[in-house]
């Protein structure tokens, strides 16, 4: 643009327009409306288009409320019969579904993250590299592939029930899951009703807070006289005896179902499914290869000097990492932390190639039987979405938290 | 060896306390094995149990790989594998493809890298693996030329562009410009090669050829709508950014799996085609919202100054974008950009779950469905994972290197 | 002139923008106008989707004329299964074979000339394969599909000429005590979803009081768990269930139970109103019936073609009789010869029958047998067997 134009005094950027001698169609307010004005045009003649191909004159929900007319597996805590209820029942027993495999998914592979990418950069070689090869192998690997791996490999590996394998009559292993102990409650000493879990579950968590009160405390102590106060001791301590006595109070409300098996059924205990185990294995196995890289980065990213410091105090490697190294790291990692949750519960939705009813493959059979392909995509993208808000919001608090501390 | 006293041409004489005689290369490996391995007991114990681990792991692959295994499903079905329903007579297209790409790749190396020793026993390895696969109980002497002569093509690749033209600067700036013009020029180059004319259409896309395909598709189709959207999304123009930010974020807001979904059901209404097609059109839309967080990052780490150093030069906004700010957005992006392609070539996989389409993932399913292999499952599902595995080591290494190279290179 | 800044920036972002909804557009028009998809999409204009139905359904409306797209086309999209012995799946070739490909070989033969111009879509999960066909990525879908009211009524299907006859059973271990359904108390039954026997075996077990657990997902995967000790029970069709039982190494383990809970008519689909394509799909069908009944054989029609023993013959073999003039069977659509092209091309229905599943699944005395056996493989079938095979008369 060669036009020359008296230039305004100084333009800084997003400050008032320059008014008065300027053309209409140089004035900064005009262009912007004008392009505003084209955009907004473009776009909404785009929406008409989509609007009008398809035509949502019947959209609607209406339809999630007719009977579903099908039963899925993999359910726990809950048992819904779906022949008489409804299609929207059935996709919440979807969705909590998914909630369990993204949540044991989400802790595992951290721990696996952690575990692996400390030790690609451990002194010791072997270690090193066996944890450069895990990463290698598992994040240049399908997702898809590594479940349907792990799925087959379970089926075949693993007895069939027939000759389960018995682990000291307190677990069952077969290919028709893992069956393990689970407290179930209990009508204990005084025949107390169920409600008396949740009485003890509450006291549980009061005593929880009375023993992190009581170690903050004691930190404070410690920092103040600088004589060792044991914190951690004493919260444990008073949780346990806490619970303990809260327990023997209540009349033992609780009491650990053990399983077995009779004919080719599990009975009693809880069953860890095939199919739930193939896909949190395989969601662990993948995503931990990829939390492994970012610890790895954060912690390479921190100074060498606080490796060098903590040396220098005489901590041992243990503690080097646990007190000094991971804590600082660990700001550095949250946000791609962050990331890699949120793929897991996106990747979640794999479950439909291994037989394991989540939300998708329950919202894939409901289309399947109702139609309505619009609708319930617009119900797995907003649940999708919800359980990402809660998952960010979760990391943004711990985010918060640990900034918040002063080093 | 044994015995090494101080060289006697050495220049350099050192003083008597820092000397230290050069030990024999024996005490030295034992001294390495010691501190990397044996420090202390605790380390010791540790690394006997890694051995422990990785000896497990190494016995129970190689019982299960040489002993244990029945590679026939796979050598049985290499071509359903490799292109499944792709005409048979018009093989040649396939191989004239990937000479063409094998041969680009060279010249990349060539231009930008260099290729060492590892790179040289990596396509030993992967050649040998091919190579074995095709000559084990089949007459497919030619596919082994073909694929030899493949290879061949490279390694002329790589020779012309690393050998002869790094006298002048502008032959330099040539060969690049040659180069890039030509990776640019790939896809839609091997696209003509495939499907034009003859017997072949756009459905015989089939096996792992259609994965090569729909993987390049989706990473040059996210580039493209990634950009403008990045730069949407920070333009001060609300309605632009509100709505480039809504794209951005309800894309990323649910799986793949769900927008291959839409590809079936909905969009059918909205553009219709061919299913191959709307699974490009899928792979694209949801990439560019990915590589679209990525550009916008990049952009954001520029310093203003970059911006404002354009306009003081005078360049033209147009030019300010396209010589300052996108060059330079655009090589901070590349890491993550890369990560996001090897992330999409193993997505791949997931149009076999909701479409009709036949990748090699599905094709395993059809091999073992076959009346012989039905017992081999495992075998199918570990061969389609170690050849999703190479691609994908390739990538990351090729990223590895753009990052190296920006880092010594142009800045 | 110059723009400040930020106002630059946005003007470049504003023009790539409106540049890329350009490209985007384009490259739709492009697609959209593709002379591949011109089909697609005069079916999808043709069609008149109504979208106050799901997307399967349609409202009552004239359809396209299919036999036309085909044939401008050159090729028959044929929607199959690619995983499943016997009926549908693919070879080392990258081809498809099984029973349900014969016949889209016959209908390529009759409608194109060529047996060859098939183009098979993989219709192999259950749960999409009516999405296929409403939506003109398949011209046909014979993918060993059963036909139901509800089905015919509320999708967009319209079903030809039963191909074949079976019924949901049960497999399940001979070692396993179950003889029937009433032993299958809370037992773990592997099925598959998006299809009839979730459906049937829901309403069965509602029936008879007891409870079971399901593990469902696609054909060849719950398959795959069943033989590998996930279930006890795998429920399908008895021929699903007898053709990947037969493939395995150790089929002697393995029994089908005699009961059958459900009738299950295989049958191609084609779309809602578009009845001339209905009626040379279904006739294609007869006629490689009707061959068997009376002796035609991929062998021998052609010397059959050239000197008809009798009217009735030359009238489905499309040629004159003693000089008289030929019969088009009053179809317009399609030529004279288009039966005996089918004919020629893949044999009659039991040549198909004994090629594909052959003693796989036992013929004789089950539905799939002719009606009227004739008189030299008359077998002595029981009370209440025998089939019901039965072509309808060409005239």
């Amino acid at each position: 643009m060669s036009t020359q134009a008296p230039a305004p005094p100084s333009p800084a950027p997003g400050g008032p327009a320059p008014a008065g001698d300027v053309p209409l169609f140089y004035r900064r307010g005009f262009r912007r409306l004008l392009q505003q004005g084209l955009y907004v045009a473009a776009t909404a003649l785009l929406f008409w288009y989509i609007y009008d191909a398809l035509n949502l004159r019947e959209f609607g929900f209406g339809f999630l409320n007719d009977p579903a007319a099908f039963k899925v597996a993999n359910q726990w805590l809950i048992d819904v019969d779906g022949v008489t209820s409804s299609r929207i029942e059935m996709y919440l027993v979807g969705v909590w579904a998914s909630l369990r495999v993204v949540f044991v998914a989400i802790l595992l592979s951290t721990v696996v993250g952690i575990v692996v990418g400390v030790s690609r950069l451990s002194s010791n070689w072997l270690v090193a590299r066996m944890a450069m090869l895990y990463v290698e192998v598992f994040r240049n690997t399908p997702l898809l592939v590594q479940v349907v791996l792990v799925y087959a490999i379970f089926l075949v590996g693993a007895p069939i029930i027939q000759e389960v394998l018995n682990i000291g009559d307190f677990a069952f292993l077969s290919n028709r899951g893992l069956a393990i102990p689970w407290p179930v409650p209990d009508a204990g000493w005084w025949g107390a009703p169920d409600w008396f879990v949740g009485v003890w579950v509450a006291l549980l968590i009061a005593i929880g807070a009375v023993a992190m009160t009581v170690r903050r405390q004691r930190q404070v102590r410690e920092r103040e006289t600088g004589q060792p106060h044991y914190a951690n001791r004493w919260a444990f301590g008073i949780f346990a005896v806490g619970a303990l006595v809260t327990f023997i109070v209540l009349g033992l409300p609780v009491s650990i179902d053990r399983p077995y098996v009779e004919g080719t059924r599990y009975l009693e205990g809880m069953v860890i499914r095939p199919e739930f185990a193939a896909l949190t294995i395989g969601l662990t196995l993948y995503t931990g290869a990829f939390n492994a890289e970012i610890v790895r980065g954060s912690i390479q990213a921190l100074p060498r000097g606080q490796t060098e410091a903590a040396n220098a105090v005489g901590l041992s490697a243990y503690q080097r990492m646990t007190l000094v190294i991971l804590p600082q790291a660990l700001r550095q990692m949250i946000p791609s932390i962050t990331n890699q949750y949120l793929n897991v519960n996106k990747n979640s939705s794999l479950a439909y190639a291994v037989l394991y009813d989540d939300l998708f493959r329950v919202a894939g059979i409901i289309q399947n039987k109702a139609g309505h392909a619009l609708e319930m995509f617009f119900v797995i993208i907003v649940t999708y979405m919800l359980i990402s808000l809660v998952i960010s919001a979760l990391m943004n608090f711990i985010n918060a938290r640990v900034t918040r501390v002063g080093v | 060896m044994a015995n090494m006293p101080a060289a006697p041409r050495e220049r350099i004489v050192l003083p008597p306390h820092r000397q230290r005689a050069r030990r024999p290369r024996s005490v030295r490996a034992r001294e390495w094995v010691r501190k990397n391995l044996f420090p202390s007991w605790r380390g010791t114990l540790l690394t006997a149990l890694a051995a422990g681990v990785l000896g497990a792991v190494v016995v129970g692959l190689i019982a299960f790989v040489f002993f244990g295994a029945n590679w026939e499903v796979i050598t049985h079905n290499r071509w359903l594998l490799f292109a499944g329903g792709f005409p048979r007579e018009e093989a040649w297209r396939l191989w004239f493809s990937i000479a063409l790409v094998f041969a680009l790749i060279g010249l990349a190396y060539g231009t930008w890298s260099s290729l060492g020793r590892r790179d040289h026993l990596f396509v030993l390895l992967v050649g040998g693996f091919v190579i074995f696969l095709m000559a084990h109980g089949g007459a497919a002497v030619w596919s082994s030329i073909y694929f030899l002569i493949a290879v061949g093509c490279m390694y002329i690749g790589y020779l012309l562009t690393y050998r002869l033209p790094r006298a002048t600067s502008s032959m330099r700036t040539l060969q690049v410009r040659l180069v890039g013009a030509l990776l640019i020029l790939a896809l839609p180059i091997v696209l003509v090669v495939l499907l034009a004319g003859g017997n072949v259409g756009i459905r015989d896309l089939d096996g792992f050829v259609l994965n090569l395909i729909l993987a390049p598709v989706g990473i040059v189709g996210g580039i493209l709508i990634g950009i403008p959207l990045a730069l949407g999304r920070a333009s001060s123009l609300k309605s632009i950014a509100w709505t480039c930010t809504a794209y951005i974020e309800i894309v990323r807001g649910a799986p793949l799996l769900g927008w291959l979904f839409v590809a079936l059901f909905i969009l059918d209404d909205i553009i219709g085609g061919d299913l191959i097609i709307r699974a490009m059109v899928v792979m694209a839309v949801f990439t560019g919202a990915y590589m679209a967080e990525y550009i916008r990052g990049a952009l954001q780490a520029l310093p203003r100054g970059q911006y404002e150093a354009g306009q003081a030069v005078g360049l033209s906004q147009y030019q300010r974008m396209r010589l300052i700010i996108m060059p330079q957005a655009l090589r901070i992006s590349i890491p993550p950009m890369v990560g996001q392609a090897i992330s999409i070539w193993k997505d791949t996989t997931l149009v076999t779950v909701i479409l009709p389409l036949r990748e090699l993932k599905g094709n395993a399913d059809s091999a073992i469905s076959q009346f012989e292999f039905t017992p081999d499952r495992i075998e199918a599902y570990v061969f389609v994972a170690v050849i999703f595995w190479i691609v994908a080591f390739m990538m990351s290494r090729v990223s590895q290197r753009v990052e190296r190279a920006q880092g010594v290179g142009e800045r | 002139m110059r723009l400040p800044s930020l106002q630059g920036r946005r003007l470049v972002s504003a023009l790539l923008f409106a540049g890329a909804a350009l490209v985007a557009g384009a490259v739709i028009g492009a697609c959209t106008s593709d002379e591949d998809q011109q089909q697609a999409q005069a079916v999808e204009q043709q069609t008149q989707q109504d979208q106050d139905q799901p997307a399967a359904q349609v409202s009552g409306e004239p359809r396209g004329n299919t036999i036309q797209l085909i044939q401008d086309r050159g090729t028959l999209l044929c929607g199959v299964k690619q995983t499943q012995p016997l009926f549908g799946n693919r070879d080392e070739d990258g081809n498809v074979t099984g029973f349900d490909i014969e016949f889209c070989k016959a209908i390529a033969a009759a409608v194109l000339k060529d047996a060859n111009a098939v183009e098979y879509v993989d219709a192999s999960d259950a749960s999409t394969r009516f999405e296929l066909l409403a939506d003109g990525q398949i011209d046909i879908l014979i993918r060993t599909t059963t036909i139901t009211s509800s089905r015919d009524m509320e999708l967009d299907v319209d079903f030809a000429q039963t191909t074949f006859y079976t019924g949901q059973g049960f497999a399940v271990r001979k070692d396993s005590g179950i003889d029937s359904t009433s032993d299958m108390a809370n037992a773990s039954i592997c099925v598959q979803t998006g299809t009839t026997t979730e459906q049937n075996v829901a309403d069965h077990f509602t029936d008879i009081g007891l409870d079971y657990e399901p593990t469902g997902g696609l054909s060849q995967d719950v398959a795959a768990a069943f033989f590998e000790g996930r279930c006890d029970v795998l429920t399908a069709d008895a021929s699903d269930l007898a053709s990947r039982i037969v493939v395995r190494d150790n089929a002697d383990d393995y029994k089908i139970l005699p009961q059958i809970i459900s009738k299950e008519p295989l049958a191609p689909g084609v779309r809602d109103y578009d009845s001339d394509w209905k009626d040379v799909v279904n006739w294609v069908v007869h006629g490689l019936i009707r061959a068997e009944e009376i002796g035609l054989t991929q062998a021998n029609v052609a010397a059959m073609a050239s000197n008809p023993p009798n009217t009735e013959v030359a009238r489905l073999l499309g040629v004159p009789f003693e000089g008289g003039s030929v019969s088009t069977l009053g179809f317009e659509v399609v030529d004279a010869q288009f039966i005996q092209r089918a004919i020629a091309a893949v044999g009659n229905y039991g040549e198909i029958y004994d090629r594909e599943i052959g003693d796989a699944i036992p013929r004789d005395c089950t539905l799939n047998a002719l009606a009227r056996p004739l008189p030299s493989e008359a077998v002595d079938c029981g009370p209440g067997e025998g089939g019901i095979m039965y072509a309808l008369p060409y005239r």
